[in-house]
């Protein structure tokens, strides 16, 4: 089955990508980022036409904390954070947990 | 607990058996998480390659779009993004590595020639073919990405699960078991103990009985002389 990429944020974030012509988005304006963003990303997750969800990796800070757990955890589809550097997407954080040490850690 | 065994030999076997079986899996389970974190270092190495990349190619997109906009106006460029007739289509095919089930995506229609994208090239400029192709590129890299990601999170949770099961093992299980085994075994060396004592008491009795029906024999045969 093929999917497709989703990608969620303002505008001006998912503008790019539907140049690149990914057609599955939603634009949450900053504003109205913490009302509407939840609803955004549980309605990606549902979708299963979506195999990758792309974010802004600050705009994870909006979510509330049991749809970020969701999100960051999430393997289908699976969430790529852009502008947070590896280790973004809780990724980090999952290693910490599973390895006992921080692999990440800056040089 | 320990109070719970009753303390039979039956039970010590059954115990020195579920010790045995614990410990083979413990070692077992034990170099499967190794092996999976040698695995997973490998996956890691790749995965801050790829994203080294995929951070590139995002300022580098972010860049051409923010020129293609200050250019052409944000109206410009928003209408030649809702003009676009190709999507990017990805399938999703599995690989095995000790035992996880991991990704591999395959995607197509990613890259495309200016005639695929759609939007009219005389309305449109080379800064907004610019920014389509910067993002296009982006969005190899996220692919990539996802592919490598989503290998990661599914190896973490089986190091972490594999990681749970040799810790409940090693201190939960086999503790327990060791504290049964040990008390069943001091209870039978007690009951031991009881037993070699009570059949010394019985053969001291023993002895003293027979002392006196000899004695009381021997008595009576000297009365019997000496009448």
């Amino acid at each position: 089955m093929s999917q497709e990429i989703g990608v969620i944020g303002s505008p001006e974030f998912t503008t790019g990508f539907r140049l690149a012509g990914v057609r599955k988005f939603a634009d949450v304006p900053d504003d109205d980022k913490d009302d509407q963003l939840d609803d955004a990303v549980e309605e990606m997750l549902t979708d299963d036409d979506v195999g990758i969800v792309v974010m802004h990796d600050d705009d994870l800070d909006h979510l509330s904390r049991g749809v970020r757990k969701d999100v960051e955890t999430s393997v289908e589809p699976v969430l790529v954070t852009l502008g947070g550097g590896t280790g973004s997407g809780g990724l980090r954080e999952q290693i910490k947990r599973a390895i006992g040490i921080d692999l990440m850690e800056e040089d | 607990m320990a109070k719970d065994v009753k303390p039979t030999r039956k039970n010590l076997m059954q115990i020195e058996d579920r010790i045995e079986l614990s410990e083979r899996g413990h070692d077992t389970l034990e170099k499967k998480r190794d092996g999976l974190i040698m695995e997973f270092m490998d996956i890691l190495d790749q995965a801050q390659d790829v994203r080294e990349d995929l951070d590139d190619s995002y300022q580098r997109a972010q860049r051409a779009i923010n020129m293609a906009r200050a250019m052409e106006g944000d109206v410009a460029v928003r209408g030649a993004a809702a003009a676009l007739k190709e999507h990017p289509e990805l399938t999703t095919e599995s690989k095995n590595i000790m035992g996880v089930v991991v990704p591999q995506i395959e995607s197509s229609k990613v890259q495309k020639s200016l005639d695929e994208r759609g939007y009219g090239v005389l309305g449109t400029s080379a800064r907004i073919d610019e920014a389509a192709d910067a993002y296009e590129e982006l969005l190899e890299n996220i692919i990539l990405a996802a592919e490598v990601e989503t290998a990661m999170k599914k190896m973490l949770e089986e190091i972490e699960t594999t990681k749970r099961r040799v810790n409940a093992l090693e201190f939960k299980l086999l503790p327990e078991l060791k504290d049964n085994q040990e008390y069943i075994e001091q209870k039978l060396e007690e009951q031991e103990r009881e037993e070699i004592f009570r059949m010394k008491k019985i053969k001291a009795k023993k002895e003293k009985e027979e002392k006196e029906a000899r004695e009381a024999e021997q008595d009576a045969a000297e009365a019997a002389t000496a009448d």
